[in-house]
């Protein structure tokens, strides 16, 4: 490789020419790191755009003076901006246009003052210019630029090959001074296209336009803990121990047996790299024995060990302190995975495993409350006998608590459902408790003893039915007890059913229901769901 | 008299936008490599249509602060004060074009750009009340300050028929937390502070009209409404017929639902724009 000490107008234009293939490559996975919420947003289609405008008009430069074609390059951004990073872009290049007026060519020293120029200008087009965006990166490209300079270097490779470590470094570091991006748990998408722009660029100086065909430009993760997608932690997933991350460098490492090693002694296991260099990240109680481990295979570098239970606490701190924290929140008492994973896909933010033979004490329900990041809180018992215990939480606890009193799992869905995000405490209160008994629940399980109820003989372990708590039928099989359960309902005037399907029940039998329900009512919308609730053959909830 | 510009995002038909003397810009609409202007080289229709048969996912780019200096520049013949009311400037980068363009005109005009912080008729509707005002002879800094007064009259409220398509989007701000839902529901939807947010879920287009009817109810009294459907006309017509005990129907602006909005909500969506009465 000749070291490259200047670069005419000619090379300027294909350099941005193959800085826009490489960013072509990426600009799908740049798109996917918007906050933004449309697709108006899509930063590296935007930032694409705009450079494809870039090369076409370099090409109708005057002269091939690096002057020339700069302007070009800086004419034709504006020309096709597309985007606030689009827009920034053109900026940037209007900048290193200024900075380049007048030269015939480029040397390591003119383009670091022309970054600084860019900085500069990319600042100034902006009304209130945020931190941790795309103006950062090309800060601190800038910043690496001049300090190569200052330090004597006069090659361009080497100039560049600061200038995109630095901007992947800046990148890398852009959630720490933006908070939305942490909170969406990506990096700047802006900052993510300059980098892939500037390591084209990088590429082309080094001659390396012809293996970049087989290659796609790497995207830069954030160095930072990803925030817990969503307030739904379920309260014994509550993250515990030490988050441990470092580099190995040795040789021959071999990243299936790190992997194996490691697989038992924590959870969030990642093991990834080659021979040389190995990433670990794990969550684990005892960060000493595998940071010891590793000592014994290569050296290690950038070691982060992180207490995740202060972690946590910080995170549940932040989101009050962001005001991030939703207003109200709604814990619910439900047995059964099937059916957590339908109220935690519906919003709940706390789940109290429990409800029929196995209540949950007030304790348990007041952990919940405490678990969540609102002061409003809205339980949902789903149970009669929980009822109560729930009514006692109020008096345990600062926070503003609301009983909605649902005695089954269709009226807790119900009201979940009927939740309006932009109504106060009461009116939800209100709305939820309405939603509830607009809902009928019909519950199929067997007998604990022997009775005789509502004119019915009912032996222990017969299977008995019940709507909304009342015991109406009996019978041996499950699917019979409940096709006279629906005889008795009059489902023309209905528009929904849902049967959630207990843990003894299977998939096939629930098919055989709604086939029953299907043919004997086609307007209906039916549906199935696993729920998975022990001792209920069926829950079903009718509309 | 003073010229009133907007976006295509404020789903304002051409008809009704030749009548009132309202210049709409464009948005791009892509598919793939191919681009379209948004209701100019391609309808809604065939939009809708494309997004369900096609195996593309779309995206839409706001315009050029260029085509927004083309048209002051033009404008700028006949008038020497200019409105522009855009889409929300959370929701589409259309402002900072709009705005960005006024450095690029050659002609001597005064320029005033207003983020409405809502899209598709609640956009719509403002701009519609903003270009009467401006045929009766209201000056610029009277219309700024009818606009800027008329943001918080202006609710939109949106049903969604499938999550299917706002899963594909993806990010889509506080409406994000409806994704993954088990069962299926159908989200109601609003703009907040210029961001889609969630309203409320329900289980049936039945149950959403119910919601829908009583919301609007709620706002009264109501100067203007507006009712725009995705793919299913016939829904939205249900639509304005329930809500014409509160409005007389010939009063209620029909319309289609823009890309933007469009490209989450997917088929069988609609919209209800209240305009509500000045206090």
């Amino acid at each position: 490789m000749k070291p490259v000490e200047s670069i005419s107008g000619q090379d300027l234009r294909d350099m941005m020419a193959t800085a826009t293939t490489w960013l072509e490559k990426s600009s799908t996975d740049i798109d996917a790191l918007n906050v933004f919420p449309v697709p108006d947003g899509d930063t590296g289609t935007n930032m694409l755009l705009t450079m494809r405008s870039s090369v076409e008009e370099a090409y109708r430069a005057p002269d091939s003076s690096a002057s020339a074609v700069a302007q070009a390059i800086a004419h034709g951004a504006l020309m096709g901006a597309r985007g606030n990073s689009g827009v920034i872009l053109s900026q940037i290049w209007r900048g290193l246009a200024q900075g380049l007026k007048d030269k015939e060519s480029v040397t390591a020293a003119d383009l670091a003052d022309a970054f600084h120029e860019a900085s500069i200008t990319a600042y100034k087009g902006i009304g209130n210019p945020a931190e941790g965006t795309i103006l950062t990166v090309m800060k601190d490209v800038a910043a690496a630029a001049k300090a190569q300079v200052k330090n004597g270097v006069n090659s361009l490779v080497e100039l560049m090959e600061a200038a995109v470590e630095a901007a992947g470094e800046s990148v890398a570091n852009t959630p720490k001074l933006l908070p939305i991006l942490l909170k969406s748990g990506v990096v700047d998408a802006g900052g993510q296209g300059l980098y892939v722009i500037l390591d084209g660029a990088l590429r082309y100086l080094r001659g390396e336009v012809e293996q970049m065909q087989f290659r796609k430009p790497q995207m830069i993760t954030s160095s930072l803990p990803q925030p817990a997608r969503s307030l739904s932690a379920v309260i014994d997933e509550v993250p515990y121990g030490y988050c441990t991350e470092f580099m190995l460098q040795g040789e021959k490492l071999a990243g299936d047996k790190i992997k194996t090693k490691l697989k038992k002694q924590g959870q969030s296991l990642i093991v990834v790299g080659d021979k040389n260099t190995v990433r670990v990240h794990i969550h684990t109680t005892d960060p000493g024995s595998i940071v010891q481990y590793a000592t014994s295979l290569g050296t290690i570098h950038q070691i982060s060990i992180r207490n995740m239970d202060e972690q946590y606490q910080d995170f549940l701190e932040m989101q009050k302190e962001r005001g991030l924290a939703v207003d109200i929140a709604t814990v619910a008492v439900v047995a059964g995975d099937g059916l957590a994973d339908v109220f935690t896909s519906l919003g709940v933010a706390a789940i109290i495993p429990g409800g029929q033979t196995m209540n949950p004490s007030t304790k348990e329900i007041l952990q919940a409350v405490k678990s969540v990041a609102a002061d409003k809180i809205i339980i949902l018992p789903n149970n009669k006998n929980v009822v109560l215990t729930a009514q006692q939480v109020h008096s345990l606890t600062d926070k503003h608590i609301v009983v909605v009193p649902t005695e089954t799992i269709p009226q807790g869905i119900a009201a979940l459902l009927a939740f309006d995000f932009e109504a106060d405490l009461e009116a939800n209160t209100r709305l939820m408790g309405e939603a509830k008994s607009r809902v009928k629940t019909i519950e199929i399980t067997r007998a604990v003893r022997s009775a005789n109820l509502n004119g019915l003989s009912i032996k222990k372990d017969q299977v008995i039915g019940l709507l909304d708590g009342e015991l109406l039928a009996t019978g041996s099989k499950p699917l019979d007890v409940l096709n006279k359960m629906l005889a008795k309902l009059s489902l023309k005037e209905m528009q929904i059913v849902t049967v959630y399907y207990g843990a003894d029940a299977t998939a096939g039998d629930a098919d055989l229901v709604s086939a029953g329900i299907r043919e004997g009512h086609p307007q209906l919308q039916l549906e199935v769901v696993q729920g998975g609730q022990p001792h209920y053959n069926y829950i079903v909830s009718i509309e | 008299m003073v010229k009133i510009v907007t976006d295509s995002l404020s789903d304002i038909t051409s008809d009704v936008a030749l009548g009132l003397g309202i210049t709409v810009v464009p948005l791009t609409v892509l598919f793939g490599h191919e681009t379209f202007l948004d209701r100019v080289t391609i309808t809604t229709d065939e939009f809708y249509r494309r997004l369900i048969n096609g195996t593309v996912w779309p995206t839409t780019t706001q315009p050029t602060p260029k085509a927004f200096a083309d048209v002051y520049d033009k404008l700028a013949a006949e008038t020497d004060e200019i409105l522009v009311v855009t889409v929300s400037s959370k929701l589409s980068g259309t402002y900072q074009s709009a705005t960005g363009g006024k450095s690029m005109t050659t002609k001597q005009c005064r320029v005033e750009v207003i983020d409405s912080q809502t899209v598709a008729m609640g956009l719509g509707l403002i701009v519609l009340a903003a270009a009467r005002k401006a045929q009766a002879g209201a000056k610029l800094n009277e219309l700024v300050d009818f606009v800027r007064k008329s943001l918080s009259r202006s609710h939109l409220i949106i049903y969604f028929d499938t999550l299917k398509y706002l899963a594909k989007g993806g990010r889509i701000g506080r409406a994000q937390g409806l994704l993954g839902a088990l069962l299926t529901v159908k989200p109601i939807l609003t703009v907040k502070e210029g961001e889609i947010a969630p309203l409320t879920r329900v289980r049936s287009l039945a149950a959403g009209m119910d919601y829908i009817y009583n919301a609007v109810a709620g706002l009264s009294p109501i100067e203007a409404l507006a009712v725009e459907h995705t793919t299913n006309p016939d829904d939205a017509e249900k639509m304005a017929e329930r809500l014409s005990s509160i409005i007389p129907k010939d009063h209620i602006h029909r319309s289609t639902v823009s890309p933007v909005i469009g490209v989450y909500a997917g088929p069988g969506a609609f919209a209800v724009t209240v305009f509500a009465a000045e206090k």
